[in-house]
């Protein structure tokens, strides 16, 4: 339904013009800033480029100086440790959980879909008091196992539903035929489903990853100072300890750095695991 | 003549074992997928459950130190929040987000989305795509980070690029407390407006839709009829998972206040969720604490209502 009318034209120019200035602005100023000396930054000449990129603040911001109290090496490795086998575990728990509710049609599934549905969207606040207390008391609150734990808890709906959708899209032909030939349900679901589902996988993986790399309420609740993660770290270079804006925006760098460049280069299965989430398939 | 029935009765009990062996094989089949395929979710999700049970228990309780103490209160602790201020400039602020939140982002995305539909200009769609979804692969930290420098009275970028053009201004933007809030939500629907807009696309994109689109064009509605009068009408499950996921994301908001204003100036942007860490977890009225996570539970449940009805019927069509 494309148009053709000129004011149609000017309108989308005109939009654009602003989206593109809105949308930029921010990740501008904090690239821009994030290579910048701080007297350049008291200039406040913020949407200048800088004279001479200091691409040391990055590695100020990664090992701390006396100007940056919160190295974020370390809290970088433990967001990259919880993050990378949550996924890992709620990706394949998802895909068998999800197998069982996108194959069966039973009253005790539509009984688990619902609890699953609800708990998609249920708020942290609700269970964080008990997570605590779970950490703490079983000791796994000093290693990253306990915040591991209690996010693959929290995502497996998440992961469960988005892989069901994907599922519920495979033509069932597929699976009859395996079955004619004697294949069982685990070994058409291992040897049929999985192999041709990679790409749902994926989706399911990417959602999984930045949702839980920048989950921030349940690691400033749970992490300790072992186990901090990225998002409880920058959000203490905001917080007590006041940080030179441009040490500061180098670590805002280093901490989107991961799930934005898997946005930008693998966005198409990040737009599809959106949409199955939102149950569009 | 013997051997003959001999073999014929084996070949019955042979075939009355492989029936009863088939029946048992199929038994194991299922016990073995149940294990495979239904226990790992169900053991995570009676978790899941088991604490939100406990949860409501700890909210019934008098649990007021590092001590957990599980004497049973009844409503003491839900009347305590009720006789807070605090807790009713949250309920306040929480509909202000519900509100602010969600009607502005639906409207915008649905007029995007439509742009995009109509912009005859080749490779807008990727490029609008990329430019407004990228803040979904952010964290609410980060961008409230630099949301939070950008809003600085003084030395922030909005105020001193405002200077640069020659206009001295006047916002005080989330160092006012009467307005503090609607900047912060400014932020969300930065945050959320490319995320909407992919929902309300998929929903224009099927191909009923289309040909109704094409029959209004050939019958020559104007463009702003056709979408109130066609399109409009049938995305209603598109805006239902759209409003819903807003609504809940909204009702939950935690990140963006507490790294920008950290419920200040005040608590003037204090919301449930804020008010939620502060009591169990400064004040350690852990009771209380639990108390404010059960109502804002609550509302999550009777806003999911129609949405998990609608993915159910989907679901199992």
């Amino acid at each position: 339904m494309k148009s053709k009318s000129p004011t149609i034209k000017i309108i989308v120019l005109l939009v654009l013009l602003m989206l593109t200035f809105v949308y930029i602005l921010p990740i501008y100023v904090m690239i821009m800033n994030s290579l910048k000396t701080l007297p350049e930054i008291q200039q406040r000449t913020y949407l200048a480029f800088p004279k001479q990129p200091q691409f040391q603040n990055y590695a100020t911001a990664l090992f701390g100086s006396k100007d940056f109290l919160i190295p974020m090496r370390r809290p970088i490795i433990n967001s990259t440790i919880i993050t990378v086998t949550v996924t890992i575990l709620a990706a394949f728990f998802g895909g068998l959980g999800g197998y069982y509710l996108s194959r069966t049609r039973t009253a005790f599934a539509r009984v688990i879909f619902v609890l699953v549905g609800i708990a998609l969207y249920l708020p942290y606040q609700t269970v964080i008091i008990p997570l605590t207390t779970i950490t703490a008391r079983s000791g796994l609150a000093n290693s990253h196992l306990g915040l591991i734990l209690s996010y693959l808890i929290i995502n497996l709906p998440l992961s469960s539903v988005l892989m069901g959708t994907f599922f519920l899209g495979i033509p069932r032909e597929l699976e009859e035929a395996a079955e004619v030939d004697g294949a069982n349900k685990i070994q058409i679901f291992f040897r049929v489903i999985s192999p041709i589902s990679m790409p749902a996988y994926a989706s399911v993986a990417i959602i999984i990853f930045t949702q839980v790399w920048n989950e921030f309420f349940i690691s400033l609740t749970l992490s300790t100072p072992k186990t901090q993660t990225a998002q409880v770290a920058m959000a203490m270079t905001q917080g007590s300890t006041i940080s030179p804006y441009n040490l500061q925006m180098a670590a805002a760098l280093l901490t989107v750095a991961v799930p934005l460049l898997i946005f930008l280069f693998l966005g198409r299965y990040f737009i599809r695991g959106i949409l199955a989430g939102a149950l569009k398939g | 003549m013997i051997d003959d029935c001999k073999s014929l009765h084996i070949k019955e009990v042979n075939e009355v074992i492989s029936l009863r062996a088939q029946k048992r094989r199929r038994i194991r089949a299922s016990i073995v997928e149940f294990l495979v395929f239904t226990l790992p979710l169900l053991v995570f999700l009676s978790i899941l459950y088991g604490t939100l049970v406990w949860n409501v228990y700890v909210s019934m309780a008098d649990w007021v130190s590092t001590a957990a103490d599980y004497t049973f209160t009844g409503l003491k602790w839900y009347n305590y929040l009720f006789s807070q201020g605090r807790f009713w400039v949250d309920v306040q602020n929480n509909l202000k987000w519900l509100i602010l939140g969600v009607v502005p982002t639906t409207i915008l995305a649905i007029f995007l989305a439509y742009m995009l539909e109509l912009a005859p200009f080749p490779g807008v769609e990727s490029y609008v795509r990329t430019l407004i979804l990228y803040p979904v692969a952010m964290s609410f930290v980060v961008t409230g980070t630099i949301w939070s420098w950008m809003y600085q009275p003084e030395r922030g970028v909005f105020n001193t690029i405002l200077g640069s053009l020659g206009i001295d201004s006047p916002l005080t933007y989330t160092n006012n407390p009467s307005t503090a809030t609607y900047w912060l939500i400014v932020i969300f629907i930065w945050q959320y407006l490319g995320f909407s807009v992919i929902i309300i696309q998929s929903s224009f994109r099927t191909s009923e839709l289309q040909e109704m689109v094409e029959a209004a064009i050939v019958d020559g509605a104007s463009r702003l009829r056709i979408l109130f009068s066609v399109i409009l009408p049938n995305i209603r499950a598109g805006l239902l998972v759209l409003v819903s996921l807003l609504l809940i994301n909204t009702l939950k908001v935690f990140d963006i206040v507490w790294i920008v204003t950290r419920s200040g100036p005040g608590i003037a942007t204090d919301v449930l969720a804020t008010n939620m860490i502060v009591t169990a977890y400064d004040q350690r009225l852990a009771s209380a604490g639990a108390a404010i996570g059960v109502i804002i539970f609550l509302l999550a449940f009777i806003l999911v209502i129609p949405y998990t009805i609608y993915a159910l019927r989907k679901w199992f069509e």
